[in-house]
């Protein structure tokens, strides 16, 4: 009975956690499976891709046993391992209280102390990247000027009240959670508060293709034809960002009435900068609307303009030797600076880098085309370096000092063997 | 004893974290709204299914043949001889037949995007050929041919044709085709026919997927 209690003392519970979160044993346990991590989740993205693989192995707080459904995408059903997250999260609380708040502090402790600080800045790193940095794109044509960032892989349901003149204010938003959660053949309804309807979806395909029923293949699709079309589910891509998500859309007036169905397609969505999306249009009672999936957008707080985009080839290829863009920059609607953005010479300004990333479109003549600039915003952009700096200087104090201590242990053994010669 | 015990517990506590990191959350359904700034205010309404889907309504072609009229820029080529040229189609913006009955078609489609990206066409057209699907490494292999100044993956496929439908297939058929797949938008060139009329035609496929350029006039 006294034995129960005492296993029940929250003093002891917490003792047990030091314990084990403080042992030498379960940081080396998690590193080895960290390896195995890092070996299956950089081979898996040759059959699955940078995305699903990055998703599955780490940033995952357990791995998954799935099935794979018709969709092409996978429903987890039970969970057979600890994911990188996990397994991030337990190496650094072992790592913080093991080397740094467990250990005696002393002056010849202190280069351990430092490299494992290091260590724990570059974990730290990783999560903060992860959670907060964003990547996306900003296309541009010769004398476009524009902040807004869009997603690769990020779409969302827009749902926007429109005038007479085809002009509108606000869209309100199904995000892209949401939809990434839906499968296909699955259907949820999403009231809309605002709105004098709700929307319905049928079925939701993460990467698809509207196919005209005059087409031999549509008989092999299966699903509802809806203005001559139905539409077709595809297996998904190794490169997300290829993934062109659809869905069977249902507009329920709350007055009541017929539903108003639709296919919409993230192929309506504009794929060249000087191109609009093309939303499916209705009118529910007096008002039109018009619904959309298009990508997830933010802003940069400045503004860049394509000034001039150089592009040349090989001569007798197509093979691109060099592509460039002159762009300036614009705060607060005033001109900052001009500058060359190129491969390896991105530029770096206000938590934002711009990478040269593509050009388009494919069949256009060199003066005719567009830039495309990858955007990526990582509060932890330097981390990496300073986690690196910290820990090898830390190793390197450590190093001096042992060799320090070796020479004076040889210098005295020496000493002591001249006296007794 | 004492440590089995804890290890129980601690189980339970990951378990319990297990459960809790697995629902989903009702947040992700929440409605959002987004103020629309200047230059997304216009939209472009479009009346049909077949323009949200780019799908072109069917067009004329040009008499002569060698200039295909798309609205604003246009494909122009070199039609081969006796190569005839057809209307243009629903997913086939040039569309071209050869043979004496009109039994080798090749035709141009082009697709936003990625088109649903390279790896699955070529599959998917080795498949409609009966033949077995290739590895990504496989495909990264395959020779590249010039269209519209960029490598083009080039595929060639001997088997019996079913087409899109999969159905009556045609047997001793040939497929030469091309795929330029980026996230800017995507090309396919499709040659299909009895094996030896893709034989004989094959440099009127290199001459058309050659010369085929834009014309902004």
């Amino acid at each position: 009975m006294a034995t129960s209690n005492t296993e029940k003392s929250p003093g002891n519970w917490l003792h047990f956690l030091y314990k084990f979160f403080t042992s030498f044993k379960l940081a080396t346990l998690v590193l080895v499976l960290l390896t195995f991590i890092t070996l299956f989740g950089t081979l898996a993205q040759v059959n699955h891709g940078l995305v699903a693989s990055k998703r599955f192995y780490f940033d995952s707080w357990f791995l998954w046993y799935s099935i794979k459904e018709v969709d092409g995408s996978f429903t987890p059903v039970f969970p057979f391992a600890p994911g990188g997250m996990l397994l991030m999260v337990i190496l650094f609380t072992n790592m913080l209280m093991g080397a740094i708040v467990k250990v005696k502090k002393r002056l010849r402790g202190i280069g351990l102390l430092i490299s494992h600080s290091g260590m724990l800045l570059l974990l730290a790193g990783g999560f903060v990247s992860h959670k907060f940095g964003t990547d996306g794109f900003i296309a541009l044509y010769p004398g476009m000027k524009s902040s807004k960032v869009e997603s690769y892989r990020e779409w969302q349901l827009e749902l926007i009240p429109v005038n007479d003149a085809d002009k509108a204010e606000k869209a309100f938003v199904i995000p892209t959670e949401a939809l990434n959660a839906l499968r296909l053949n699955q259907e949820k309804v999403f009231p809309m508060p605002d709105l004098p309807f709700d929307v319905k979806i049928n079925s939701y395909a993460a990467n698809s293709s509207p196919i005209p029923t005059s087409a031999p293949m549509s008989a092999q699709v299966e699903g509802k034809e809806i203005d001559g079309f139905k539409l077709a589910n595809q297996e998904l891509s190794k490169k997300a960002e290829q993934n062109l998500p659809g869905a069977y859309v249902e507009f329920v007036p709350k007055e009541g009435g017929d539903p108003i169905e639709a296919i919409l397609w993230s192929g309506s969505a504009k794929f060249d900068p000087k191109e609009k999306n093309m939303p499916f249009q209705f009118r529910v009672g007096d008002q039109r609307f018009a619904a959309q999936l298009a990508k997830k957008t933010w802003r940069v707080p400045y503004e860049i303009e394509l000034d001039e985009f150089i592009f040349e080839r090989h001569p007798g290829t197509g093979v691109a030797k060099e592509y460039r863009s002159r762009i300036t920059r614009f705060e607060e609607g005033k001109e900052s600076q001009s500058l060359d953005i190129r491969m390896n010479e991105p530029m770096r300004y206000g938590g934002y880098v711009f990478f040269q990333e593509s050009f388009g479109p494919p069949d256009a003549p060199a003066g005719q085309m567009y830039s495309q600039f990858a955007v990526a915003n990582n509060p932890a952009d330097q981390w990496p370096l300073i986690a690196v700096s910290i820990t090898g200087l830390g190793l390197l104090i450590h190093f001096c000092m042992s060799l320090n201590k070796f020479v004076s242990r040889t210098r005295k053994s020496n000493k002591k063997k001249a006296e007794a010669a | 004893m004492i440590f089995r015990s804890k290890i129980t517990q601690l189980g339970s506590a990951l378990s319990l974290a297990l459960v809790l990191s697995s629902c989903n959350s009702d947040k992700a359904a929440e409605i959002r709204v987004r103020e629309l700034p200047e230059e997304e205010r216009e939209l472009k309404m479009v009346a049909t299914s077949a323009e949200r889907f780019r799908f072109r309504a069917q067009k004329a072609s040009d008499s002569a043949g060698s200039v295909q009229k798309t609205g604003g820029p246009q494909l122009v080529y070199e039609t081969p001889e006796g190569w005839t040229v057809l209307d243009s189609a629903m997913m086939r913006d040039v569309n071209l037949t050869f043979g004496e009955n009109g039994e080798g078609e090749c035709y141009l489609t082009r697709l936003p995007g990625a088109g649903g990206g390279l790896e699955p066409n070529v599959n998917r057209w080795r498949k409609q050929m009966g033949a077995a699907s290739l590895s990504a490494e496989e495909i990264a292999a395959l020779p590249k041919k010039p269209l519209f100044g960029q490598q083009a993956t080039f595929i060639k496929v001997d088997g019996n044709f079913g087409g899109m439908s999969g159905a009556d297939a045609k047997e001793n058929y040939r497929l030469l085709g091309l795929i330029l797949s980026s996230e800017a938008g995507a090309v396919f060139v499709k040659m299909t026919g009895p094996k030896d009329l893709v034989e004989k035609n094959k440099a009127g496929f290199d001459q058309f997927t050659s010369t085929l350029d834009v014309s902004l006039n």
